[in-house]
């Protein structure tokens, strides 16, 4: 039901605001939203065609269907809730990054991004995690910074757009040292 | 042919800094396909502003070069971690990680070797024999309603594969439609949905939409069974598959070869679908389809060489019409024009000796793929022993810089990790994220050509069906579609009446 739910959900949000863009176009008859609104038409037919399959058969698979590794068949019990909050922590933990990557910028914060996601993942050995980190950090400075000059994320918030524009600079003199 | 062909061999390893970009290119690729997060199209990205100082022929010798190889190098990724380098190595997973989680990764990547070589040569031998015919063929009989139709077939095909019903796949599929509406609409550029973000306006870029749903799910996937205390950790096995099992699916790889070469030769269409549809044939032909997705040999053999038969058929419309059948070969349509070329029809009588490098170029690239591959394999398997929680962190740093670079967009980040939650909980559900991402992949190809054909045709639904290749493609596609609507009806109906 609740996922019937949030696939409704989907549709009528797409549906609604398929409005805001409601143009002709003068040479195609169908215009901007003949197309989605096609495509929403046939989600929706198709979650109706779901969620009768499923008040027969539940979550199980289809006889005959092929490509699904025993992976993406998941029956995990979320009673513990340590396991919970450590799923929460590793899901949350890459989106939050994501979200500082324009204040704070890739350079100051990604050795702490690298430390936490080992950390999440179980390693409890501190010379381990922060052995790591920094092998980790200075291969991918090493690649995309000086071998690549890769544009990344600088920031703009300072201490943290001032770190940034150290390490470019010491790019720089090392690239001149060549 | 073969006079031009020795003679682009010669002019490709007379010069010492020809060979150097062939060998970088042909390492790079490799490289670049393995690591993942990162892709061909990241390296490409990177590169297409260095091809400014290099001569037109080394350019784009450098690019096909990286096509072959990258095609191939994504295949290690998606056997070992789940994780395809790029989209059209995703099928690869199906039974290539499944055999990983068996022991089996060394006959899966070698087979991927070994299918991925013989798909590219072969793919490469029909290209420098028949570029002008096929060419010309294409360019009288494909017009947008058959890419269009072809479309529909290959999402059909992959509505049938990966998800836990017919109605799963459907959706899959249909999700990444709508994922792909977003950004200006392909005919009129008015913007869609793009929810008061401006950044949205240029649409969803496939490449962080392709490492969310695939490398950072995996990696939620994984957290996931840490955290409850099912991880464990692949198994290293070193066997490679005999002559004998790889004869014993000489037909599939025949049959992957035309699929994949005929998928390839269609603008806007390349690899990617070919990889699908190569499964989704083997799939359809086989006797034991319950096998599949359970680690069999053969959806491994059937993905990898349609792939790879898709790059050299690729080559056809760039070279011979102009037109880019993909993300890498329209890069290569940049290098062309930056040193004041157009791929086309002239090409081939101005710039003979560029085009028979290019051909010789790709032709030794996917042998290279056979040599190198079976070389650094055993060096690759060794990175299933890296523990977990220190390859988590490289992996999703490397998706990070690999979509942000594209656009130079945090946005793009932002989509990449909202996708990798998204595809964790739709994978948790039994959805297809193959099929999302294939949606995604063509909606705007589908939509642009479906548009196209319509005006073609003056809105007459009758003479857009009635062009044969259309017609037969379309009847494929319902038939599939009907044939899985039909089986879960079935199936419903028999669990009722128990």
């Amino acid at each position: 039901m609740i996922e019937t739910g949030v696939w409704l959900i989907i549709c009528i949000i797409f549906f609604t605001f398929s409005f805001e863009f409601n143009q002709p176009i003068e040479i195609y008859k169908f215009g901007a939203t003949g197309w989605p609104r096609v495509v929403l038409l046939l989600l929706l037919l198709a979650t109706i065609g779901n969620f009768s399959y499923m008040r027969i058969h539940g979550s199980a698979v289809q006889k005959g269907r092929v490509g699904i590794a025993d992976e993406d068949v998941s029956d995990t019990d979320y009673r513990d809730f340590g396991a919970l909050l450590k799923v929460t922590g590793v899901l949350g933990t890459p989106f939050i990054f994501a979200m500082l990557l324009k204040p704070i910028g890739f350079y100051f914060s990604t050795p702490f991004f690298i430390a936490l996601i080992i950390i999440l993942f179980g390693e409890r050995r501190v010379k381990w995690v922060l052995g790591i980190t920094a092998m980790i950090y200075a291969v991918l400075l090493g690649l995309f910074m000086v071998v690549l000059n890769a544009p990344l994320p600088q920031g703009n918030m300072s201490p943290f757009y001032d770190y940034s524009a150290l390490i470019l600079t010491l790019n720089t003199q090392l690239q001149q040292m060549w | 042919m073969w006079e031009n062909f020795a003679a682009g061999s010669l002019a490709l390893f007379s010069d010492p800094f020809t060979i150097a970009i062939f060998v970088f290119g042909v390492m790079g690729g490799m490289l670049f396909g393995a690591i993942p997060g990162v892709s061909m199209l990241t390296l490409a990205a990177i590169l297409l502003p260095f091809t400014a100082s290099l001569t037109p022929a080394q350019g784009v010798m450098l690019f096909a070069v990286i096509y072959c190889t990258g095609t191939y190098g994504g295949a290690i990724t998606a056997i070992l971690f789940n994780i395809p380098g790029a989209p059209e190595n995703a099928p690869t997973a199906f039974d290539g990680y499944p055999m990983t989680r068996q022991g089996k990764s060394g006959k899966a990547v070698g087979a991927a070797v070994l299918c991925s070589a013989i798909g590219g040569v072969a793919s490469a031998l029909v290209m420098m024999a028949a570029t002008e015919p096929l060419a010309n063929w294409a360019i009288r009989n494909i017009g947008p309603p058959e890419i269009f139709a072809l479309v529909f077939f290959g999402l059909a095909v992959a509505s049938s594969v990966g998800g836990r019903s017919i109605w799963k796949g459907w959706m899959s599929v249909l999700l990444g439609l709508i994922i792909a509406t977003i950004g200006q609409d392909p005919v009129g550029g008015i913007n869609r949905y793009n929810f008061g973000f401006t950044d949205l306006a240029a649409g969803i870029a496939f490449v962080p939409a392709i490492l969310g749903f695939f490398a950072v799910s995996e990696i939620f996937v994984q957290a996931e069974k840490k955290a409850t205390g099912k991880f464990d950790a692949p198994k290293v096995g070193m066997s490679f598959p005999s002559f004998l099992e790889i004869w014993a699916h000489r037909i599939a790889v025949v049959r992957s070869i035309l699929v994949g070469f005929f998928c390839g030769i269609l603008p806007g269409i390349g690899a990617t679908l070919a990889a699908f549809m190569g499964y989704g044939e083997a799939v359809r032909w086989s006797r034991d389809k319950e096998a599949y997705g359970k680690g069999k040999l053969e959806g491994v053999i059937s993905s990898e060489t349609a792939n790879n038969a898709a790059t050299g058929a690729a080559m056809i419309p760039l070279l011979a019409l102009g037109l880019p059948g993909g993300a890498l070969t329209a890069m290569m349509v940049a290098v062309f024009q930056m040193h004041d070329l157009e791929p086309g029809p002239l090409v081939f009588y101005n710039s003979p000796e560029l085009i028979w490098i290019v051909f010789a170029a790709m032709f030794y690239a996917n042998l290279s793929i056979l040599f190198i591959g079976l070389v650094e394999t055993k060096t690759i398997l060794y990175l299933l022993k890296i523990p977990f929680q220190f390859l988590a962190p490289m992996i999703l740093l490397l998706a990070t810089i690999g979509s942000y670079i594209g656009r130079g967009l945090v946005l793009d980040v932002i989509v990449m990790f909202g996708a990798g939650i998204v595809g964790f909980l739709l994978r948790r559900s039994g959805y297809s994220i193959p099929g999302i991402v294939l949606g995604i992949i063509l909606g705007k190809i589908g939509e642009q050509n479906f548009a196209q054909g319509m005006q073609m045709v003056h809105y007459d639904l009758f003479t857009y069906f009635s062009r044969p290749i259309c017609l037969i493609l379309i009847v494929a596609g319902s038939l599939t579609l009907l044939a899985g609507i039909y089986k879960a009806v079935g199936s419903s109906r028999s669990t009722a009446s128990q």
